[in-house]
C-alpha cells in the first residue's frame, strides 16, 4: 500500500458553491496538522472554485475538472476518489461534511478501500503526528466515543458543520494541481435531476434565537393559529416535528431533529412534543427549554428547565395572556 | 421482485449511561425496538408489495434476542426474515457488519432492491447503506424522502443541504430511507398471532462464504477508544404551577428576572 504524508479533505460543493463546511474543515486541519493539508475539489471545467478555497490557506488542492463528476453520484464519485488515491497513494487521513453528501459518499469510499470510518464527529485531533483521533457523539448524543484506525490508511472522518470556525488564512505557498485526465466510469442505473431549493423568505429555524416548537397533538387548524399568535408575540418562528411537514405549509426546512434541522436558540418553547429522540437530537444547543405536555412522564421534560404538565394550547393561550 | 429490508435492533431509550465499573454502555433493563428509521424502510417495502406483489425479506445481524424485531417486522408483513447470527460477527464495526450484510445478500440471490433506514439512533452513523451497496457493487440512493415504484424503476426524492434532487433508479439499487418518506403502520393482534406461523430464519458464519480476515473484531479497522458521557448542561426540569395560567406567569417571571425575555423586543 503506497502511503502519502498529506492529510486530505473533500471540497463539498453544492450547485456550484463551495459548502462553508469545507473552509471550517481546513482550517481546523491546518491547526492540528504536521503533515500537508490537502483539498481535493472536483467541478465543472469551466469552473474555479480553487480561487475560493485558496483564501483558507491549505498546502494543496488539487483540482479535478471534470462536467461530468461534478454531477457525478456517489458512485461515480467513488469511482473517481479511488482512481485518484491509486495515483497519489493512500493519504494519511481523509475527511468529509457530515452533510447527506458526505454521509454517503465517504463510507462508499471506506467500503472501496476498506479502511476505517468515523461518521458525524464532533472534535478532531492528531497524536504521535498520524493518529487521528476521532470523537463522536453516539445515542443521540447521550455517549461520546473516542475512535481511532490504527493499522488503516486513509484515516477517514464525517465532521459536522458549524462545529470549528473557519478563518481565513493567507498561505503563499498553496499549490494547485490540476487533473484533466481523469478517467470516469458513468454509471447508467441513476438518472438524477437537481434543482436548488427555494429558500425561505423568514427567518430560518437554524438562525432564530425564539422558537415555538409544535407537535403531533397540535395538527389542528385552531391550535396552530394559537401557537403562531403566540410565535408572533414573542418574535418567535415555528418549528414542528416530522408529522406535521405532512401538512402543506412546513416542510423539511421547518422540522427540529435528526432528519430536519438543528436548532440554537436563546429559548425553544414545545408545545405537545413528548420528545422522541430523532427530535431531541436538534435541540442540543437550544439554551432555555420549557415544553408543555399533558403526560407527566413526557421524555421532553428531561431535556427542559421548565415544564408544564397539562393541556399544551391551554398553556399557550396562559403565556400569550402573561406576555401583554 | 425480490425486496431485502436490512433492520437494526435498537435500545429502546437512547438516554443510555455509562457503568462506571466496565465502563460499558449500560444497557441493563432496556428493552429492545426495531429501528425508527427501519420502519420507514420496512413501510416503504411493503407499499411497493401492495403495489407489485414483491417479496419481502427482512434480515437483521445481532445476539438471538434480535429475533424479537424480526417477528415484529412478519407480523407487519414480511414474507420471509433472516438473523445473521454468530460469536464470530462480535466487534464487528460498520465495515465489517456490512461484509456480511453483503455475502448474505448475495446468498439470497437476484435481490432487486435493497433498503435500509437512513442511519440506528443508537450508533447514528448512517454508514450501512453504501457500504453494503459498494459490496453488492450496486448503485445506491441515500436520504430518499419519498419513494415510488414504476414498473422497474423507482422514482426518488432526496434533500442535500440546499438541493433537491429527483432522481430515477433502475433496478437493482439499494435505497436509505429517511422519516419523511411514509407513516409506518404498526402490528395488530391478529397479524401477531399469525406471524409464529412463519419462522425466523438463523444464519450462522459457516452459511455464509466469508473471509475469516473480514469479520467480527479481526475485520474492523476502527477501535473505540474510549466512551463517556458528556458534560451535559444540567438541566433545572423546573415543574411549572398546576394552573396554566400560574404556570405562564410564573415561567415570564422567571424568563424576565433571567434576562431570557427582555421587555418590549
Amino acid at each position: 500500500m503506497e502511503l502519502l504524508k498529506e492529510n486530505w479533505i473533500f471540497a463539498e460543493v453544492d450547485l456550484n458553491k463551495v459548502n462553508p463546511i469545507t473552509y471550517q474543515l481546513i482550517t481546523k486541519m491546518n491547526q492540528i496538522s504536521n503533515l500537508p493539508v490537502t483539498v481535493v475539489l472536483i467541478e465543472g471545467s469551466n469552473e474555479s472554485l480553487e480561487d475560493d478555497i485558496k483564501e483558507y490557506g491549505p498546502d494543496k488542492i488539487i483540482t479535478i475538472k471534470n462536467d461530468q463528476l461534478a454531477q457525478g453520484n456517489d458512485l461515480e464519485m467513488t469511482n473517481a476518489l479511488d482512481t485518484l488515491i491509486d495515483k497519489t497513494g493512500r493519504p494519511n487521513s481523509f475527511v468529509f461534511a457530515a452533510t447527506v453528501v458526505g454521509r454517503s459518499l465517504a463510507p462508499r469510499l471506506q467500503a472501496r478501500l476498506r479502511t476505517g470510518l468515523t461518521a458525524d464527529c464532533l472534535d478532531l485531533h492528531f497524536e504521535d503526528d498520524d493518529t487521528l483521533v476521532q470523537t463522536k457523539p453516539s445515542y443521540g448524543d447521550n455517549i461520546m466515543c473516542e475512535i481511532v484506525v490504527p493499522n488503516h490508511r486513509p484515516q477517514m472522518a464525517t465532521v459536522r458543520s458549524n462545529v470549528f470556525e473557519a478563518k481565513k488564512f493567507n498561505n503563499p505557498s498553496t499549490k494547485v494541481i490540476n487533473i484533466t485526465n481523469l478517467k470516469v466510469v458513468k454509471d447508467n442505473q441513476l438518472t438524477i435531476l437537481s434543482k436548488p431549493l427555494p429558500q425561505e423568505s423568514a427567518e430560518s429555524i437554524t438562525e432564530a434565537s425564539r422558537i415555538v416548537a409544535i407537535g403531533r397533538g397540535d395538527k389542528t387548524e385552531e391550535n396552530l393559529t394559537n401557537a403562531k399568535r403566540l410565535a408572533d408575540k414573542l418574535h418567535a418562528v415555528i418549528g414542528v416535528t416530522r408529522p406535521l411537514t405532512d401538512l402543506d405549509e412546513f416542510d423539511i426546512n421547518d422540522q427540529i431533529g435528526q432528519s430536519g434541522q438543528s436548532v440554537s436558540p436563546d429559548i425553544l418553547i414545545n408545545l405537545g412534543i413528548s420528545g422522541a429522540v430523532q427530535y431531541t437530537a436538534g435541540i442540543s444547543n437550544a439554551k432555555t427549554i420549557v415544553s408543555a405536555n399533558t403526560d407527566k412522564d413526557a421524555p421532553i421534560f428531561k431535556y427542559s428547565d421548565y415544564y408544564y404538565v397539562g393541556n399544551a394550547e391551554e398553556f399557550s393561550k396562559a403565556l400569550e395572556r402573561a406576555l401583554q | 421482485m425480490k425486496i431485502v429490508v436490512g433492520i437494526k435492533q435498537v435500545p429502546e431509550t437512547t438516554n443510555v449511561k455509562i457503568n462506571e465499573k466496565t465502563k460499558n454502555i449500560d444497557r441493563r433493563g432496556i428493552s429492545g425496538v426495531i429501528n425508527q428509521y427501519d420502519r420507514h424502510a420496512l413501510e416503504a417495502a411493503f407499499d411497493i408489495k401492495a403495489k407489485t406483489g414483491a417479496e419481502v425479506i427482512v434480515m437483521t445481524m445481532g445476539p438471538d434476542d434480535f429475533v424479537v424485531s424480526l417477528q415484529e417486522a412478519l407480523a407487519l408483513g414480511a414474507d420471509s426474515a433472516i438473523l445473521l447470527s454468530d460469536r464470530a460477527f462480535a466487534g464487528a464495526d460498520t465495515l465489517a457488519t456490512g461484509y456480511v450484510l453483503s455475502e448474505a445478500i448475495k446468498k439470497i440471490g437476484d435481490v432487486d432492491l435493497v433498503l435500509l433506514g437512513q442511519q440506528s439512533v443508537d450508533a447514528d452513523t448512517g454508514q450501512m447503506g453504501p457500504i453494503v451497496s459498494e459490496f453488492l457493487d450496486m448503485s445506491q440512493v441515500t436520504y430518499a424522502s419519498k419513494l415510488d415504484v414504476d414498473g422497474d424503476t423507482l422514482r426518488i426524492k432526496r434533500y442535500l443541504e440546499t438541493v433537491e434532487q429527483d432522481v430515477i433508479a433502475k433496478l437493482p439499487v439499494l435505497v436509505t430511507v429517511t422519516d419523511q418518506a411514509n407513516e409506518p403502520k404498526y402490528v395488530n393482534v391478529v397479524e401477531i398471532a399469525k406471524s409464529f406461523e412463519k419462522s425466523v430464519i438463523t444464519w450462522h458464519a459457516s452459511d455464509l462464504n466469508l473471509d475469516d480476515d473480514r469479520v467480527g473484531q479481526a475485520g474492523s479497522p476502527s477501535v473505540v477508544r474510549s466512551i463517556s458521557s458528556p458534560e451535559a448542561v444540567a438541566k433545572d426540569n423546573h415543574k411549572l404551577a398546576d394552573n396554566p395560567q400560574d404556570a405562564a406567569d410564573e415561567l415570564v417571571r422567571i424568563l424576565k428576572d433571567k434576562n431570557i425575555l427582555v421587555e418590549d423586543k
